[in-house]
Parts: structure tokens; C-alpha cells; sequence
């Protein structure tokens, strides 16, 4: 079994990039956003607790890289009207957990609460839930392999999510 | 009432309709009243309760209702409404349970409805309170299913469902024929999206092929813009077949066609439609091909539809075999519920491109759907100006041919729209 860290320093590393990528998030800028993750990354949100994959059941996001690049590309295309409206975010993230980390490669799977604001077409919708980032080494630097978004209302009527969480 | 009966059928002209269709709250209320409790509605597919006990739970309209099975292996509707004080007496969107039993008081009803008991009985004893009589059990609501959806309705003098379907049932059967094994089940769950719009705009708006060009146009270029970066060799990806049709020109929409039907059903395409160059699975045809035979199989492949509308609440598509259903919540806010279905005696693979494409068209978090919805609630917000109180719908406008049961038109006709409101003019006017 993989031994859980570690040390602070550690921690401290992967603390910054939950950070980074939300505050990334909070601009948004997808352009940026978009190198935290290896070129495999992924993006899920699930549409209900617990859902076990992404391709047997319906989800309400589930982005690989090709998908990503076609929303980045989307979220500032001029002739997109759902994008016309200014969209700004606020992410608290907090009680981060390191579940499972291989003391050799360095990859770890981390844990993590978080609130997050989001302004949209002048109405501040608030999400909440818990995201679960698979991390990799890549050269000096940890990169996103996947993050997975569970929001406590997964499988609530929900209006439009006009960006990644 | 505010209006008189002549007031609302002059709502709806051969070519224009009244914005208050959709702007006002009363007319929402007598829709409820006149259409969503005269016509067939889609309650759920049957399999969705696949064993005795199973339920799902869902409003028709404001009606709180329940879908279940009971032992006998028949498929009920009932008020989901306890025959004492009135308590809803499920209250989960599913589940599983041997009888039904009341929160409050725990009167038990049998998975028919009827009432099997009442706690501390004597109490009633030489009062009028008579257990057996019907109004204290659940009340059944008339329901029919045509391949295993199931329909109910309010009303006790319409058509049956297959007369209702009309010649619109060939999509139905379509989907279905679509399956190796005949039949295709509920699978990979739901989604619930909110609409802040009348519901008739997302109705309008599934066979509106003069849309798809302008309001997709943005997501269109963006896959053909990331596209165009790959190396040639790249594998298939089944969204480089879902997402660039949505830009299909106004010739190709053209050519596909619409067909409308009395009850104010239509569907668009039918010889071709955005969907009909996805690839074949191999597998998939080789099962196909063993159910069918070849004629037969290219018969069902070959009818290729785009959306289709059983009016006022079903819409299916049956080339993906997803289906979306209409519930009416305010006469600016409509929930639209996506569900996916699975072919029986197909290869995983099609529930997993049907679950893409529910995903990548249909979801909260889609590139394409927001993009439909901000035009709806412009819509919305834009009819609030009396400048005119008038909706055109002209397009092809007496250049329909009618043809025995149906209308067909070409395919950006506004055909579709005045097959639904004249659906409309006839149920809201009828009950006068």
C-alpha cells in the first residue's frame, strides 16, 4: 500500500496548485487553466453521488483534453451568446486531504472542500462540494491527471453551469 | 377569467400568435387546465419500475403523481395523495417498496392504490366512514403505454394513445426497432435542467432549423478550429461526428423536411437529418443484421429523424435513442429532463455514445444547450415590450402538402410551429 505523506513541504506544493487552478478559474482563464493538466488530463462532474464512471452514466461535465480545447476555445468565441455575459468565480478551498501518495513517482491523490461563487447574467449562484484531484509528477512540477467535482446538488434540477467548477 | 372564449382562440392566427401565450400567468393556468390535462403525458418508461414495488414519483403538471408496479405485473399511475388528509405518500424521485404507507397517520394502500388499512380502526365504528369506498384510496389516473412509455391523462373521453400517436408513432417504433431485441430501456440516469422560459419556446425551438447556424455557430468552429490541429492519422472521435452538424447549412436543413400531424405532433428529417452520418458500429450492425436481415435493417437504419415532438410533453430523438421530457413549472420556468435509452441486444458501445451525446448537447454544462436557452429567456424578457403583440410564423406559409393523415413541408418551414399551435387553438378552445 502507498504510504500517505509526507512532507510539508510537500503539502505546502500541492496546496499552491489547488490554488492556482482555482484562481484560474476565478478569472476565468481557461488558457492558463488548461496547462495544469497533462496532456491525458480530464475534467468530471458527475450528475449523481458516488457515480462510479463517466461513459455508463450521464454526467454533467466529462471533458478529456479534446474537449477542453474546444471550451476554451468556445468560452471566448465572439458569436457564443450564453458567453456574452460577464462570468467571474470565487473559490474557497479547504480542509485538503492527501489520501494517497506513492512515495517514489511522487503521484498522489488528494481531497478537498470548496465553496464556490459564481456571478453569472447578474445572479450569484452558489456550489459546494468536494473535489478529488489525481496529481502526477511532471518534471519539477505536480500537473492534474484528473479532477473530479462532486456538488452536493448533483441531481437537483440545476440551471446552465456555464464554466468548469 | 379574463378572457373571454373568442378572446383566446383569436390568441393563435394561421400565421401569428399573441405574446401572451407565453408572457401571461393565467394563460399558463388554463394550459395547465385545458391542454396538459386533456392530452396524453408522458409519465415515464416502464423500464423504470422493472419489478413489483418499483416507483418513480413526478408531477403531471401541478399534480404530484406516481408510476409503479404492482404484483400482478401491471404499470399504475396514481395520485401520489393520501386519501385522509391528503400527504404525499412518496416522496423519493424512485424507489422500492411492498406497500404504500402514510407518513403521518399510517394508512397503508396497496401498489393498485387501494386502501388496505387503517391504524386503530374502532374509532370509526357507527360513523359513515366507510374504508372500501373508492374515494379514500389512491386515485387511479387513466394511463396507456405504447413499446413501454407510458402515458396518462386526465381525461376521460380522448383518443387512445395509438390514435393520438397517429402516424407519428413510426419514430417511436423507430427508436425502438432500432434495438436487436425490439424494446430499449431507461439507462445512465437523468438530467434535470432548469429553463427560464415558457415551455413552448423549447418545443418551438426543436425543429426551428433556421436557428441552428447562427445560435451554434460559435461551438461548430470551435471543434473545427481544434480539429483542424490534429494530425491527420488521429482515431475517430465520435463529438467530431455529434457537434459540427449543428452548423449544417440552410440547404442541408432544407432538405431534410418536416412532417406535422393532428395533435400537434411533427418531426424533422426522416430520409436524412444531422444524424444520419455517425458511423456504424460493426458490432452493432452485425447484431442488427442477425435481428433483422438486411432489407429490414436497412429499412429501420435508414429512417433517419431529428427531433419529434408528441405534444405537449415528449420530444425523442430516435437516431440517438435519447429523449427529452417537458414539465411546466410557471409560465417562465419549464424543467427539461434528458434521459438516455439503452437498444436491447446492442453493444454497450451505443449507450455509451448516447450518454456522449446527452452529455455534450443536452447537460447543464454542454457548449451547445446554453446557447438555445439564452435565446429562450431573451425571448422571454424580450416579449415584455408591447412594440407588437404579435409572433410571426410565415415560412413556407400555404406551400405545405398535405398528404393523407399528414402536412410535409420543407425542412425550414415554420410548419412545425403552427402544427403545435393549431394543437393549441383546438385544445383551448374545445373545453368552451
Amino acid at each position: 500500500m502507498a504510504t500517505v505523506v509526507t512532507s510539508n513541504e510537500q503539502v505546502r506544493e500541492i496546496e499552491q496548485l489547488l490554488y492556482k487552478e482555482a484562481s484560474f478559474l476565478d478569472r476565468p482563464d481557461l488558457d492558463r487553466w488548461i496547462e495544469l493538466y497533462t496532456e491525458d488530463g480530464t475534467y468530471w462532474m458527475p450528475a449523481i453521488p458516488d457515480q462510479e464512471d463517466p461513459h455508463n452514466h450521464i454526467s454533467l461535465f466529462y471533458d478529456d483534453r479534446v474537449l477542453m480545447e474546444v471550451r476554451r476555445r468556445n468560452f471566448v468565441h465572439p458569436a457564443a451568446a450564453s458567453k456574452e455575459y460577464t462570468v467571474r468565480a470565487s473559490h474557497i478551498i479547504s480542509n485538503i486531504q492527501v489520501q494517497d501518495s506513492n512515495a517514489k513517482s511522487g503521484a498522489c491523490t488528494v481531497t478537498s472542500n470548496f465553496h464556490c461563487y459564481l456571478y453569472y447574467r447578474d445572479r450569484q449562484t452558489p456550489y459546494a462540494g468536494t473535489y478529488t484531484h489525481e496529481l502526477v509528477r511532471e518534471g519539477d512540477s505536480y500537473k492534474i491527471k484528473s479532477k473530479r467535482v462532486d456538488i452536493i446538488n448533483c441531481d437537483a434540477a440545476l440551471n446552465t453551469i456555464i464554466i468548469y467548477i | 377569467m379574463s378572457y373571454t372564449e373568442e378572446q383566446i382562440a383569436d390568441l393563435v392566427q394561421p400565421t401569428k400568435v399573441h405574446r401572451k401565450v407565453y408572457t401571461d400567468p393565467e394563460i399558463f393556468d388554463l394550459e395547465m387546465e385545458r391542454i396538459w390535462a386533456k392530452s396524453w403525458i408522458y409519465i415515464g418508461h416502464e423500464s423504470q419500475v422493472p419489478e413489483k414495488g418499483n416507483y418513480i414519483t413526478l408531477n403531471y403538471g401541478k399534480v404530484p403523481v406516481v408510476m409503479v408496479r404492482d404484483g400482478d405485473n401491471n404499470v399504475h399511475v396514481l395520485h401520489n395523495r393520501c386519501g385522509h388528509k391528503g400527504a404525499k405518500l412518496v416522496d423519493k424521485p424512485c424507489g422500492k417498496i411492498p406497500a404504500f404507507r402514510c407518513c403521518y397517520h399510517g394508512w397503508r394502500y396497496r401498489l393498485d392504490g387501494k386502501l388496505l388499512g387503517v391504524p386503530h380502526m374502532q374509532g370509526y365504528e357507527g360513523t359513515d366512514f366507510d374504508k372500501d369506498d373508492p374515494q379514500y384510496s389512491m386515485q387511479k389516473m387513466k394511463s396507456e403505454s405504447y413499446r413501454g412509455f407510458v402515458f396518462a391523462t386526465m381525461n376521460p373521453d380522448g383518443p387512445d394513445v395509438k390514435t393520438w400517436l397517429g402516424g407519428a408513432a413510426d419514430v417511436m417504433d423507430n427508436l425502438c426497432d432500432r434495438a436487436p431485441g425490439g424494446e430499449v430501456e431507461a439507462a445512465g440516469g437523468v438530467l434535470r435542467y432548469e429553463h427560464e422560459c415558457n415551455w413552448k419556446m423549447f418545443i418551438e425551438n426543436l425543429n426551428d432549423t433556421m436557428h441552428p447556424m447562427i445560435v451554434h455557430r460559435a461551438v461548430v468552429d470551435s471543434a473545427l478550429d481544434y480539429i483542424k490541429t490534429l494530425p491527420e492519422d488521429s482515431a475517430r472521435r465520435d463529438e467530431a461526428e455529434i457537434i459540427p452538424p449543428f452548423g449544417a447549412s440552410y440547404e442541408v436543413f432544407e432538405e431534410t423536411g418536416i412532417t406535422g400531424f393532428p395533435f400537434g405532433h411533427h418531426y424533422d428529417g426522416g430520409k436524412t437529418s444531422i444524424h444520419a452520418d455517425y458511423t456504424l458500429d460493426p458490432d452493432y450492425e452485425a447484431a442488427m443484421l442477425k435481428a433483422y436481415g438486411k432489407e429490414r435493417m436497412h429499412d429501420i437504419l435508414s429512417f433517419n429523424t431529428h427531433n419529434t415532438l408528441y405534444y405537449p410533453s415528449l420530444t425523442i430523438k430516435s437516431a440517438v435513442q435519447n429523449i427529452r421530457v417537458v414539465r411546466p413549472i410557471a409560465y417562465n420556468k419549464t424543467i427539461i429532463e434528458t434521459w438516455s435509452f439503452r437498444l436491447k441486444g446492442a453493444p454497450d458501445s451505443m449507450l455509451k455514445r448516447t450518454l456522449l451525446y446527452s452529455r455534450l448537447i443536452n447537460s447543464n454544462g454542454s457548449m451547445v444547450g446554453p446557447d438555445d436557452l439564452t435565446a429562450y429567456f431573451r425571448i422571454q424578457e424580450g416579449l415584455q415590450s408591447q412594440a407588437s403583440d404579435w409572433i410571426e410564423m410565415h415560412r413556407n406559409f400555404g406551400r405545405d402538402e398535405e398528404l393523407g393523415d399528414r402536412k410535409v413541408g420543407k425542412g425550414t418551414s415554420d410548419l412545425d410551429v403552427r402544427t403545435q399551435f393549431s394543437a393549441w387553438r383546438q385544445y383551448m378552445t374545445e373545453a368552451a
